[in-house]
């Protein structure tokens, strides 16, 4: 129970804002954090917490592409292929990808360490294909690099230096902002 | 002209509409047609479908002068700027020019409809909307026929997703206009389904507990603008085209709320015509477009296989089949029989015609004043019939500096129409006092919240009549003084009084002391002015009807006063028991089983008349089988005096006879004459009768005139698909306060005695067990309410019970089993609902019950 374990942290959490309805953002990075991803539970607590109904914490959940639903691996790779982007091959690209890693979109690999999703734009039109690892942007990306990116991260996971897991580093991100 | 008035043109044709009207709806107002997806009347404007696009020109000014500019023909230059806009967001302003039938709007108008049915799956044809459905109907009036998509490139989705075990959605069908989430953020106040998701892959989602959980579920299928939205009860049941709609009421509560019954002839019920679906009926008075899922699911019983089908007879002992003729002349001979010593008792479900000549009857026929209520919980239809809300009323009216005070109910479980207005009236800026043992949902919304002691109601009332009387400045730590504070200067004042916790003779305290708050400053008070007076929280939808009637042992129908009372039900149930009555008339209602009589006692005679073999029809000697409310017509009168109309609808079942019938030919037996043919003429009976209906009659019940929003008909896509009412809108009769001044009631001081111990009391839930919503409960099965004891911490840690055990609940004499909630109580009572009605505030003893082992 994030209520118990975290109760100095929500109260300053609550104490910014005006409503406890405008808490619900942070506590779910606090709740994603704490289980690795929004599952029904995290947001039946965000939810209690803040006296509110859980379909009101779903809806944000579904909303923004940060907080996610099911659990996800130690890397999420987010694909952009909006529009943009879909044009510059993105599609392939994100097909390349899943074949790469064996696994399909929005699934994640039997050691745990990799999600692959497609988002929407992220701003990065320009350098297309691209896709956002952990919130780090890799841009002007073929094959090749794609291959680079992912030998470098299995290494840094198997050299046992643990970088912070993707929801760490959001909710450390949001927390900063 | 008024300032508050705006004038503006619509396509040439000129309106004027209060300032801050929407260009919809002021086009509306001239029958132009702006067609809509998202936008509702009675919903905030979001501007999330496009499909109101108009041009709106303005006036030009000099820019130095602020003069109009104008044409060489001297009328203003109207500037149009570049683009369309939503007609639904935008509110009118002087000299505005909107344009809703040029290419541009026809074009958009195309556009709108062509995006909106990229996804859609155009199944009409198995579609319950089809046929009613506003995108079907705009889709024929402004759509091109054919679409720039592929067809082949439709994002599919699932077709059967249960929002809880009431409502289902069907996500391809919808359109993501919000409605449904809107209105029950801001009508219903239960934001319990959402959106999720973004763009294509938007759903409605819910995660309360059980799934959408809220007792107003079922509108959001009415005011859904295509079918995304269905209810388990009508999914896929009949086509919209082959339904009838017949003008009805609700069965269960003192609202009146207006309703339909769609009613098709069927085969697999041997060409019977049958329910197939519940909507609302508009009457901006009494409901609006809305009804609670109660009213909308609960009709089951008319149509069930438990239904009484032919009269009975005891014989050997046994209740066998009889004719009518010969189970009539046992009950006619066998009333006569017991000379005085013959006494009824009747419910409050049954019609202004069935209980009228219940009365007959009895007064006339068998000379007897022993008739009551045969569960009456609260006291005070004469109260009202003095001081009552004023007839022109209308809850919609009430906003900033008017008050509601309610005392003794939780109206979202009682009365959820009211509930739901009173929230209402609460955001538009009335105060709300409640006065309560413990805490109601009615609270959220109050200015002031006030809880009494057990036992104290009466004494707690007393204050803060007392103290509405002093002039203050309106500052007090007292919350009772502040309340009064509250009170004393309010505007508008309307009462509501209910039976929670108390003795019918403190209920009658209550209603006294509420009419005096309404009386008081020297006939110079609230009562008998249009938006203010008292409503009494009856607990059944024809309680004022009963009263009307002269169902009591004290009053002729219209409140006349009688030389010599008659036995009241409590003293009737006695009698039975010792033998000082002889024979007993029960109409409609089952004392037997809801606890009030230990068996037939000593009665030589016992009838009952009813739909269902009841505990105390199996008792009795004779039954006889009557009808249920759609299968006849007849009048009921809400608890705002409102005397209101319902149709017949399904064939009847089996020899069943409506209720009046069957006492007119009782009547006739015993020499009251040729009966009655229609209930219309015993309505004219009734007329004369009770003074308060004078110039009633069926013809002026059934005046109507249009109301807003329009709803129905061509205008399903605006206002939703309720009814549009075209079948009466009732009258509502006149409180003596209206027409003459009206004394001050004496009110004894009773001493408080606060006795030691826990106190139980009895709390309402929407859904308990009862002989209709039992007999109708497939739907609602899941949802009914447990028997649930509420304690407080503190008390819960006394009696050594923790949430969740099974504990044994003994008060009064009677022993309940209930599943123990802690933390919900206020400390020294225990709260008990999903029971029978138990009056008053009793000692509890509450023991814990082994856990039975789960297998
Ligand atoms: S389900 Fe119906 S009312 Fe709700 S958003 Fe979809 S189309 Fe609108
Ligand atoms: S479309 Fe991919 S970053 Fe903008
Ligand atoms: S945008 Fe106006 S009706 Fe939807």
């Amino acid at each position: 129970m994030i209520q118990d374990k975290y109760a100095e942290e929500i109260k300053g959490i609550l104490a910014r804002y005006p409503t406890k309805k405008s808490a619900a953002l942070p506590l779910m990075h606090l709740a994603q954090r704490e289980y690795g991803h929004m599952s029904r539970e995290a947001m039946q607590e965000v939810a209690s917490i803040l006296d509110l109904d859980p379909t009101h914490i779903l809806s944000l959940t579904g909303f923004y592409t940060l907080y996610y639903e099911e659990p996800v691996g130690k890397y999420v790779l987010e694909v952009c292929n909006d529009l943009a982007c879909a044009l510059k091959g993105a599609d392939e690209f994100a097909a390349m990808a899943s074949e790469k890693l064996g696994i399909d979109v929005d699934e994640t690999t039997a050691d745990g360490l990799f999600t692959l999703k497609t988002v929407m734009c992220l701003a990065a039109c320009d350098r297309a294909p691209m896709l956002q690892c952990n919130l780090a942007f890799h841009e002007h990306l073929d094959e090749a690099k794609f291959e680079a990116l992912i030998a470098k991260l299995r290494a840094e996971a198997a050299s046992g230096k643990m970088a912070p897991s993707v929801v760490e580093k959001i909710a450390a991100y949001a927390k900063q902002s | 002209m008024s300032d508050d008035l705006v004038t503006l043109s619509v396509d040439g044709v000129e309106v004027s509409v209060p300032k801050g009207t929407l260009v919809v709806d002021a086009a509306k107002k001239i029958g132009n047609d702006i067609p809509v997806f998202c936008y509702h009347p009675k919903l905030e404007p979001v501007g999330m479908c496009r499909m109101c696009l108009v041009e709106i020109g303005l006036p030009m000014r000099d820019r130095a002068t602020g003069e109009p500019l104008l044409n060489e023909d001297g009328t203003p230059q109207i500037n149009f700027g570049r683009g369309l806009q939503t007609g639904c967001t935008v509110q009118v302003s002087p000299g505005m020019v909107v344009r809703t039938k040029t290419d541009p709007v026809e074009q958009a108008r195309a556009d709108v409809i062509e995006f909106l049915l990229t996804s859609h799956p155009l199944d009409c044809p198995i579609c319950d909307k089809g046929g009613e459905c506003p995108l079907q109907n705009l889709t024929m009036r402004h759509g091109r026929g054919n679409s720039r998509m592929v067809f082949a490139d439709k994002l599919h989705m699932e077709k059967h997703v249960p929002l809880g075990d009431l409502i289902f959605l069907d996500r391809e069908r919808c359109i993501q206009c919000a409605r449904c989430v809107r209105f029950q953020d801001e009508v219903a106040g239960d934001p319990v389904i959402g959106f999720h998701n973004r763009g294509r892959h938007l759903e409605i989602a819910t995660l309360s507990e059980p799934g959408f959980d809220s007792y107003w579920s079922g509108n959001t299928t009415d005011i859904c603008p295509v079918g995304a939205l269905t209810t388990a009860d009508f999914r896929f049941g009949a086509r919209p085209w082959e339904l009838t709609p017949v003008a009805t009421l609700s069965p269960h509560c003192p609202s009146g709320s207006n309703m339909t019954v769609s009613t098709r002839r069927e085969a697999k019920a041997g060409g019977r015509s049958v329910i197939k679906r519940v909507m609302p009926r508009q009457h901006e008075a009494v409901n609006e477009i809305w009804i609670s899922d109660k009213d909308r699911f609960v009709h089951h019983f008319a149509e069930s296989a438990d239904r009484l089908t032919q009269p009975l007879v005891r014989k050997n002992g046994k209740l066998v089949a009889a004719s009518w003729t010969e189970a009539l002349d046992v009950v006619a001979g066998k009333l006569q029989q017991a000379g005085t010593a013959v006494a009824g008792v009747s419910g409050d479900r049954l019609s202004n015609e069935d209980l009228f000549l219940f009365q007959e009857l009895f007064r006339k026929g068998l000379k007897s004043n022993n008739l009551d209520l045969a569960n009456g919980r609260l006291a005070g239809g004469d109260i009202v019939a003095q001081v009552g809300i004023s007839s022109g009323s209308n809850l919609k009216d009430l906003g900033k500096g008017d008050v509601v005070v309610v005392v003794a109910s939780d109206l979202h479980e009682e009365v959820p129409v009211w509930w739901l207005r009173l929230k209402q009236a609460a955001e538009r800026g009335a105060a709300i006092v409640t006065l309560n043992v413990r805490g109601t949902r009615l609270d959220k919304y109050a200015k002031h919240a006030l809880r009494y002691v057990p036992g104290e109601a009466v004494a707690t009332l007393r204050q803060l009549v007392n103290q509405s009387k002093v002039e203050t400045d309106g500052q007090s730590d007292d919350p009772i003084a502040a309340a009064a504070a509250t009170v004393g200067s309010a505007g508008n004042l309307v009462a509501f009084y209910g039976a929670e916790g108390l003795t019918y003779d403190e209920t009658e305290s209550v209603a006294k002391l509420l009419a005096n708050l309404l009386l008081l400053k020297n006939g110079d008070g609230h009562a008998g002015k249009k938006n203010n007076g008292l409503i009494p929280v009856w607990p059944h939808n024809n309680t004022q009807g009963a009263w009307d009637m002269g169902i009591h042992p004290s009053f002729a129908p219209g409140y006349k006063a009688l030389p010599e009372a008659g036995l009241d039900a409590h003293a009737m149930y006695e009698g039975a028991a010792s033998g000082t009555v002889k024979a007993l008339y029960v109409l409609g209602a089952d004392p037997i089983g809801d606890g009030l009589m230990d068996g037939r006692g000593k009665l030589d005679f016992l009838v009952v008349q009813e739909m269902f073999l009841t505990a105390t029809a199996a008792a009795a000697d004779v039954v006889l089988p009557a009808q249920s409310w759609v299968e006849r017509e007849g009048t009921f009168t809400n608890a705002e005096r409102r005397v209101q109309r319902y149709y017949p609808a399904i064939t009847p079942v089996g020899d069943s006879r409506a209720d009046w019938q069957i006492l007119a030919q009782v009547g006739e037996r015993v020499g009251l004459g040729k009966p009655a043919l229609a209930a219309s003429l015993v309505f004219r009976d009734v007329v004369k009768a009770v003074k308060q209906y004078k110039g009633m009659d069926y013809r002026s019940l059934a005046k109507y005139e249009k109301q807003w929003p329009d709803v129905g008909g061509d205008d399903l896509y605006y206002g939703g698909n309720a009814y549009e009412n075209r079948s009466g809108l009732g009258q509502q009769w006149v409180a003596a306060a209206e027409s003459g001044k009206v004394g001050m009631f004496e009110v004894a001081e009773t001493a408080v005695k606060s006795s030691p111990g826990l106190k139980l009391v009895r709390t309402a839930a929407l859904y308990t067990p009862g002989t209709l919503i039992s007999h109708s409960a497939a739907l609602l099965g899941p949802r009914m309410a447990q028997p649930t004891l509420s304690l407080s911490t503190a008390d819960a840690r006394k009696v050594g019970v923790a949430d969740g055990n099974r504990v044994e609940v003994t008060a009064n004499g009677m022993t309940m089993t209930a599943t123990a909630r802690v933390g919900d109580a206020p400390d020294g009572v225990a709260l008990i609902s999903g029971v029978a009605y138990v009056p008053g505030t009793a000692v509890v003893q509450i023991r814990k019950l082994q856990e039975e082992k789960v297998a």
